[in-house]
């Protein structure tokens, strides 16, 4: 029991895939200008992930080694059509505003990295844990990056006024350097917080 | 050919099979749905471009329902052929690419034309950019611009399609003294190099010539297509 709510709390924090990791930092930069986009994102990302750990564990007794990592490239990529479809079709606008960064969950490295280190070698239970797990670690520092920049560069939290109107919006959070600075600032606390890093 | 062999090949085509036809279903199943956002997308676009404020209070967009309201009561969208003549042919995506036919949106008031606007598009640094012009009664003024789709670098030409950019082009005239003028965006802001402001022309976006000169000759060459129809207006 312990050993299974560890696959899940791991990725959140002491494990996250973002600040420990650094994996997937591509999406995290680029679609956390607004709440909406991030939380969108997020939502892909999980499916994406819990479902191609779910599909690979269950194929895993029968995945040739040689092909291995095809096979779930094939599994991953076809996964991610299939949710930018769904978007396309009922949320288009947003779905413009993620543009490329969707069909970019292909060649994000937490959803390959997870069917390596853990699906192709554990249960499906396990493995749809793990899925979930990583992504709400990746959700949560995405969401995290998303308010810093929101408030800062435009005053607004999903697209809801929270700091004063005549507060002009810092650009400098808006562009991609303001990504940069908030998650570096996330990992910092993060790992003085937890005290997991020390040099020697 | 050997028993492992043989598995693995089985095994790569069952996978190859399974995803493509999955896949198939669902694009064709999502397909109306899909053509039905990218027409709301477009009709979407001509209201903004004739002014019409399509965001509620809350900052969302109006229904489907709204925009084919508003297009059914106010717009009327005829097709003018390669030489400005109008023409009862039906709209064929691909003529209208290849500016063969032009579509022309009238956006009526009580049986009165009051704007009018076309499609306009051309070639930005990386790519296409598409978007709707739309022009006041005098066939000359710029009533509101929109670049709906393109793939310009974020933060440099991708400013194209944002409010700062195409509220400039308001007021602006493409028609002056009795013909097109060519249109400019001017790097380092029009007031910098013409101190009492300029009628055809709008600041650039820094960092992003390419894209600017792009859509100044667009625009520009997009009305004079246009404006052959205009001619006949003008000389009623």
């Amino acid at each position: 029991m312990a050993a299974t709510k560890k696959i899940i709390t791991d990725p959140l924090s002491d494990n996250n895939p973002i600040t420990i990791q650094v994996l997937g930092i591509c999406s995290a930069l680029a679609v956390t200008v607004q709440m909406e986009t991030a939380f969108v994102m997020a939502c892909a990302l999980t499916a994406v992930l819990t479902s191609s750990n779910l599909i690979i564990s269950l194929l895993r007794n029968y995945i040739p080694s040689r092909i291995r990592m095809i096979v779930e490239v094939s599994v991953i990529a076809s996964l991610v059509v299939i949710v930018d479809q769904v978007l396309r079709a009922f949320l288009f606008e947003l779905s413009r505003q993620l543009s490329i960064f969707v069909g970019l969950i292909i060649t994000n490295c937490i959803v390959m990295g997870r069917a390596e280190a853990f699906a192709i070698q554990n249960p499906p239970g396990k493995s749809l844990l793990d899925g979930l797990g990583n992504s709400l670690g990746y959700s949560v520092i995405l969401l995290l990056v998303a308010s810093g920049r929101e408030i800062l560069g435009a005053g607004t939290w999903y697209g809801m006024r929270v700091l004063p109107e005549a507060y002009m919006g810092n650009g400098l959070a808006v562009l991609a350097p303001g990504a940069f600075l908030i998650l570096g600032i996330i990992i910092w606390v993060q790992r003085t917080v937890t005290n997991n890093f020390k040099d020697d | 050919m050997q028993q492992a062999d043989r598995q693995l090949v089985t095994f790569a085509l069952t996978i190859c099979l399974t995803c493509s036809i999955l896949l198939s279903a669902i694009a064709a199943g999502l397909r109306d749905r899909q053509e039905r956002e990218v027409e709301l997308d477009r009709k979407m676009n001509v209201l903004i471009a004739f002014g019409v404020d399509t965001r509620d209070e809350r900052g969302r967009r109006i229904s489907g329902e709204e925009v084919d309201a508003i297009f059914a009561s106010n717009i009327r969208e005829i097709i003018l052929d390669a030489d400005g003549n109008q023409t009862d042919e039906e709209p064929d995506p691909v003529a209208i690419r290849e500016r063969r036919q032009l579509p022309l949106y009238l956006w009526e008031e009580d049986g009165e034309v009051k704007r009018y606007a076309f499609p306009t598009s051309g070639q930005g640094l990386w790519s296409t950019i598409y978007g709707f012009l739309a022009l006041e009664r005098d066939l000359a003024t710029i009533a509101g611009i929109t670049f709906f789709r393109h793939g310009e670098t974020p933060g440099l030409g991708g400013e194209v399609d944002r409010d700062w950019f195409t509220d400039q082009f308001r007021g602006k005239k493409l028609f002056d003294d009795g013909e097109p003028v060519q249109f400019r965006v001017v790097q380092g802001g029009v007031s910098s190099r013409y101190p009492d402001g300029n009628p055809h022309a709008v600041d650039g976006i820094s960092g992003a010539t390419v894209t600017g000169v792009g859509v100044a000759r667009f625009i520009s060459e997009d009305f004079k297509r246009y404006n052959q129809f205009f001619e006949q207006i003008r000389g009623a």
